[in-house]
């Protein structure tokens, strides 16, 4: 109980009132980092919610529903196009390198001039990335600047040297993401960068956890490093827990995909939860 | 039992109060600093819709402080008595936008209120403030052109697929558009938020006013929080004519835009974070008179407040008393990433201005 109250003091505050589990588990994972290959705190949190799961050598979170045949997998891939850092400036700033694959010029144009969330060893840092200020351009020439890319960011944690950056448990290879607000907006639409993977994963756990009889035997995979070339969680998942008779990767249709609002809509996730129940029960 | 019942208190009371961390190496004055600033930077206020932020000034304000709006809509406090009379004047408002037209299927186009890069709130969730409510949705991403820095004129979209629908949100032209915001605090004394610029002004103002010595004023000193600064400096304007050739001096309480950043030249505006308040000698509004930077920074050091000496860009509501015959003589703090959400500040450069606006109105 003291626990849950601290976890809720911490937690970033949901604009979202809870009418069903579905409405809830979507922005709680929709508000999680999981960096391609650095996925440790969401898989964390999938061996909580889902019984009787536990982690493969791969990382992946893996549930084991029924017995018998056929052998089917269902899977879902639990991480997220981000950054780390690549290198810390004597002055305290740190540089970035991008993880996992991406196309969408907005998705590191969405970092200029916003907040974001660095993963250290000693925990969470927030930390901003730098924009040049409006003032300042003035009177000056302006010519129509190229996008903004990561490698024009510069991230300021409010330190002035690279031992205060180590002093806050950060360092090459921290997982660095855009900070995390989900908005629920017009009744029934969720937006949060990866909104559509987060809501199709929490589709699966409410699917996962629901009372459905497996038609023989169905393997639930939560898979890391989606985003790495030949997706290699999903491809451990089968090799380490197949052969499978089928397998089907749950997706969520989402508009603005790679954007901090990417957006998909609640009823379809609802409608997705069902169909993965009578999936599981052997429906197609 | 009892030291469940006040672990589990204080774990209600984490999960409840307003989010202004503290940090372990907080002083007295500065954790008032934060806690004033915080709710500030927490409250919305874009151009013509300042009420909220009227409202949060007003009760931050010391119980003895006697308040007046005027018809723009400018806050005044006054505090004691005779000539010459000194004017600090704080603007209470911030950049965003306004709705211009609800579309047929049900989005708003937008006009800016202020100067910024629109590319910051593109993709971005937004709030629509009706003066009632506000109405979440978001910053449309746009649909071509990804190869410019900056996008087309920005839409927003609160998810209804009719004008009728939004409107029946009580959404109309005028309603003002920000983005969610939150004061945050970074290592040490920093922290970020957006609409520093000019909550610190405002907190700068509050914090002078909770600790005066009303006792040693030799003149009165009259402290406005202005309306509509960043369309062109409209609040202070009205409180500048009110005032005419009364007013001695004035203190323009803003931003000192800072080039302490990595992506700014360093030709001028390098006040550091950390090093205290700014002098904001020159601008693109005004030029304080040198002697009274000298006297500025006499009051300074009498009193052991760091100041630092500076050019910037941009305005300031003290310009609009100058016609008057009325020397401006601005003072800021540094503040990186100016108009954008990654806006910084260091905590020690607000108290010390805090601090030196108290001092002027004590003993200047």
């Amino acid at each position: 109980m003291v626990r849950a109250l601290l976890l809720l003091s911490v937690l970033p505050a949901l604009r979202l009132s809870a009418q069903d589990p579905l409405t809830r588990l979507a922005p709680r994972l929709a508000a999680m980092t999981a960096v391609s290959g650095l996925e440790q705190a969401m898989t964390d949190t999938l061996l909580t919610l889902v019984p009787a799961s536990t982690r493969d050598r791969a990382g992946n979170v893996i549930a084991v529903l029924g017995k018998g045949s056929p052998r089917r997998l269902l899977s879902c891939p639990v991480d997220e196009p981000g950054f780390v850092v690549g290198n810390v400036t004597d002055d305290g700033y740190l540089l970035l390198r991008r993880v996992g694959r991406v196309q969408n010029f907005l998705f590191d144009q969405s970092l200029e001039g916003h907040r974001v969330t660095l993963f250290g060893a000693r925990g969470p840092v927030p930390g901003v990335v730098a924009v040049r200020s409006t003032h300042l351009t003035r009177g000056r020439p302006n010519p129509d600047q190229p996008p903004f890319t990561v490698d024009n960011a510069f991230v300021d944690v409010g330190a002035s040297s690279a031992a205060e950056v180590q002093a806050l448990g950060l360092a090459v290879l921290t997982p660095v993401a855009l900070w995390k607000d989900p908005m629920l907006y017009g009744g029934s639409l969720l937006a949060a960068p990866d909104a559509g993977r987060r809501t199709a994963c929490a589709a699966l756990v409410a699917a996962a956890t629901s009372r459905s009889k497996p038609k023989g035997t169905v393997v639930i995979a939560f898979t890391v490093e989606g985003l790495e070339g030949g997706n290699p969680g999903l491809a451990a998942a089968k090799a380490l827990h197949g052969p499978f008779d089928d397998t089907r990767e749950v997706t969520l249709p989402a508009r603005f995909a790679n954007t901090p609002v990417e957006t998909v809509n609640l009823d379809d996730a609802r409608a997705l939860e069902k169909q993965l129940e009578e999936w599981i029960g052997g429906g197609k | 039992m009892d030291r469940v019942r006040r672990t589990i208190a204080l774990g209600v009371f984490l999960s409840i109060c307003p989010s202004v961390p503290l940090s372990a190496q907080d002083t007295t004055a500065l954790h008032e600093t934060a806690t004033v600033l915080g709710r500030l930077i927490e409250t919305y206020g874009v151009s013509g819709m300042e009420t909220p932020v009227r409202d949060a000034v007003k009760q931050l304000l010391p119980s003895w402080a006697q308040t007046q709006t005027d018809t723009a809509g400018n806050l005044w406090v006054k505090v004691g008595s005779g000539d010459p009379v000194v004017v600090f004047v704080a603007h209470m408002d911030e950049i965003g936008y306004a709705v211009d037209s609800i579309e047929d299927d049900g989005t708003l186009t937008l006009k800016n209120r202020g100067g910024f890069f629109s590319s910051l709130f593109e993709a971005q969730p937004a709030l629509v403030h009706t003066g009632a409510k506000d109405v979440p949705g978001i910053f449309l991403p746009r649909d071509s052109g990804f190869t410019r820095h900056n996008p087309p004129p920005l839409r927003v979209d609160v998810g209804t697929g009719s004008r009728a629908a939004t409107a029946a949100l009580g959404i109309a032209p005028g309603a003002t558009v920000t983005m969610p915001k939150e004061f945050v605090r970074l290592a040490d004394w920093r922290a970020n938020g957006r609409s520093f610029d000019d909550r610190v002004g405002d907190a700068a103002q509050i914090l002078a006013l909770r600790h005066l010595d009303r006792s040693k004023l030799r003149h009165q000193v009259i402290f406005v929080f202005s309306v509509r600064e960043e369309v062109g400096l409209e609040g202070a304007a009205v409180a500048a004519r009110t005032l005419g050739t009364s007013t001695a001096r004035v203190h323009a309480i803003d931003t000192f835009v800072s080039a302490d950043s990595p992506l700014e030249l360093p030709n001028f505006a390098v006040a550091k974070l950390g090093h205290g308040a700014v002098a904001r000698a020159i601008d693109n509004s005004s030029v304080t008179p040198p002697a009274y930077v000298d006297s500025l920074a006499r009051v300074a050091a009498s009193r052991g407040i760091a100041l630092q000496v500076g050019t910037t860009n941009g305005g300031n509501d003290g310009s609009t008393f100058v016609p008057f015959g009325v020397p401006d003589v601005a003072m800021g703090w540094p503040l990186r990433y100016a108009h954008s959400p990654a806006e910084v500040v260091d905590l020690r450069d607000v108290q010390s201005l805090a601090d030196l606006v108290q001092a002027i109105a004590e003993t200047w």
